[in-house]
């Protein structure tokens, strides 16, 4: 004799966002058209910073205009559902997963990145950096979750130690951001493999440059336009295959019931 | 495979760096490796080095937990200085020549002080990190950066399975021991690892979406104002600390700049 089940009812603010996407279009589209405008016309040539004319800047200050338009835009725009206990803790258990996945791929970097050398190629391991960013955004589907789960897990990898230092905090903050991004764009509506891959490959291309300022300020063009490449390629296989498939197995096991992926899962 | 323990007990509680605020060792570390990015040479890294080598002992850590730690440090700097002599753009005199291999004065250079940098950036994050109690880190964030505290409360209980998750792997590595399950090669060995870490992560997340309601039903998450059981506040040791950070690498920029091997990264 057991009682009927009680149909629980989705709060339907999960699906409402605040201002019309066409508002989101464009904020995005001033700031693309802003971003163009400052490489196009450059920054002033007479001006210089620590020896280096503002003119280089032109590309890098465009591109970071436009981002932070977009992303003002899409985030005002998407469906705000906010944060429950449940995914903020959940989100920490993801960071600190990707923390320890982090201080392994670390301790064993100099074993797996030997065959490849000081070729460009070695970019190709860099994914697995991006792995808990577009993990986090898939499993939690809150806005900011690609963001606080890299970040959690670049903390971790600090307390535990790595050849970075501190500086892996900062890392995970872009690395986040970058995976972030995608899915603003997409308004947070859209979790599929596509958009996984996206996420990392746009998180590899954001990262790219920091590293080679970072660690390899002194190869040639050449060799830093193939470091691009590869970490792109590898953002979108490693992180964002892998994310995905990591996120299919969890839903699956039922572990993710209490949060929106798990919801939408299909029951096998 | 070793799950690294956060306990800390390998460094003196009573020295001065170690009483530091987090966030003003977070803010010293940053400044310190801000100021080392911005360019690549001998005399910036080395002096900021040599300086920081110099305050060490305020730290009041271990010698082996120093040493432990930063020999993940070296790893990654010795590579990628040894990839900046072999395959970096050459100038100077040639000093050795294997065709697409070439090590020349300049390269040589760069590749000193690529390393040498790694190690000035990594020295500050391995004395403050190593000196510092996650939950000192948690109050800080909070309490200081006024960060949200919902937010850096659940990361910080997340921190805390830690160790529950480090039981966890061994009870599974035992109970796959008793099954009669391993001892297929390195193909099978690399298989189970994998299932047991994706085993582990559904019992992680099991774990945590039990604790998240356990937290809730004690008061957590609402959106009244909390209060601190342990207050995280600013003393003059942070102050010393955030501006000896701000002189150390104001005087290495400074020999960089006075040798003339100085130059911004972005030209």
């Amino acid at each position: 004799m057991t009682a009927p089940s009680k149909v629980v009812q989705l709060p339907t603010s999960d699906r409402t966002p605040r201002t019309p996407p066409r508002i989101a279009w464009a904020v995005a589209a001033v700031g693309v058209v802003l971003g163009l405008a400052i490489w196009l016309i450059g920054l002033p040539d007479d001006v210089t910073w620590f020896g280096s004319t503002m003119s280089d800047l032109s590309l890098p200050a465009g591109l970071i205009v436009a981002l932070l338009f977009g992303w003002i835009g899409f985030s005002l725009a998407s469906a705000r559902a906010s944060w429950r206990v449940v995914d903020l803790v959940v989100a920490g258990v993801l960071g600190v997963a990707g923390g320890l996945l982090f201080a392994v791929w670390n301790a064993n970097y100099a074993v797996i990145s030997g065959p490849l050398g000081a070729t460009p190629a070695i970019a190709l391991l860099g994914g697995a950096w991006l792995l808990p960013g577009v993990l986090g955004a898939l499993v939690i589907r809150r806005p900011g979750a690609a963001v606080l789960v890299e970040v959690v897990a670049a903390v971790v990898e600090g307390l535990i130690g790595s050849q970075w230092g501190f500086t892996v905090v900062w890392y995970g903050l872009l690395e986040g951001l970058g995976a972030e991004i995608v899915f603003a764009l997409l308004l947070y509506r859209r979790f599929g493999l596509p958009t996984a891959m996206l996420s990392g490959a746009v998180a590899g291309l954001i990262i790219a440059p920091v590293d080679l300022v970072l660690s390899y300020a002194a190869q040639t063009a050449g060799w830093k336009l193939g470091y691009v490449v590869c970490l792109v390629i590898s953002g979108a296989v490693l992180a964002g295959v892998g994310a995905w498939a990591i996120t299919r197995g969890l839903a699956r096991t039922g572990a993710l019931a209490p949060l929106a992926s798990g919801r939408s899962a299909r029951r096998v | 495979m070793t799950v690294i323990s956060l306990q800390r007990s390998h460094f003196d509680a009573t020295a001065p760096l170690a009483r530091a605020n987090p966030v003003a060792k977070l803010v010293a570390s940053t400044v310190i490796a801000f100021g080392l990015l911005l360019s690549v040479d001998v005399v910036t890294a080395g002096t900021a080095l040599v300086l920081e080598l110099l305050v060490l002992p305020l730290a009041g850590l271990t010698l082996v937990a120093l040493l432990r730690r930063s020999v993940v440090v070296l790893l990654g700097a010795v590579p990628a200085g040894v990839a900046a002599v072999l395959f970096g753009v050459d100038s100077g005199a040639t000093l050795l020549d294997l065709g697409p291999i070439s090590i020349t004065e300049g390269s040589l250079a760069s590749g000193v002080a690529i390393s040498l940098r790694i190690l000035a950036i990594g020295l500050p994050g391995i004395i403050l990190l190593s000196t510092t109690d996650p939950t000192d880190l948690a109050d800080g964030l909070a309490q200081v950066l006024r960060l949200p505290s919902r937010v850096t409360l659940a990361a910080l209980a997340a921190t805390r399975l830690l160790g529950v998750m480090a039981a966890d792997w061994r009870s599974m590595s035992l109970a796959r021991r008793a099954r009669g399950l391993g001892g297929d090669g390195p193909v099978g060995a690399v298989r189970a690892a994998a299932g047991q870490v994706f085993a582990l992560l559904v019992l992680a997340i099991r774990r945590s979406t039990v604790l998240a309601t356990t937290m809730e039903s004690r008061g957590f998450g609402t959106d009244q104002p909390r209060t601190w059981a342990r207050e995280s506040r600013l003393h003059w040791v942070d102050v010393v600390v955030v501006l000896g950070s701000v002189v150390l690498i104001a005087v290495a920029i400074a020999a960089g700049v006075a040798a003339g091997t100085w130059h911004l990264l972005l030209t």
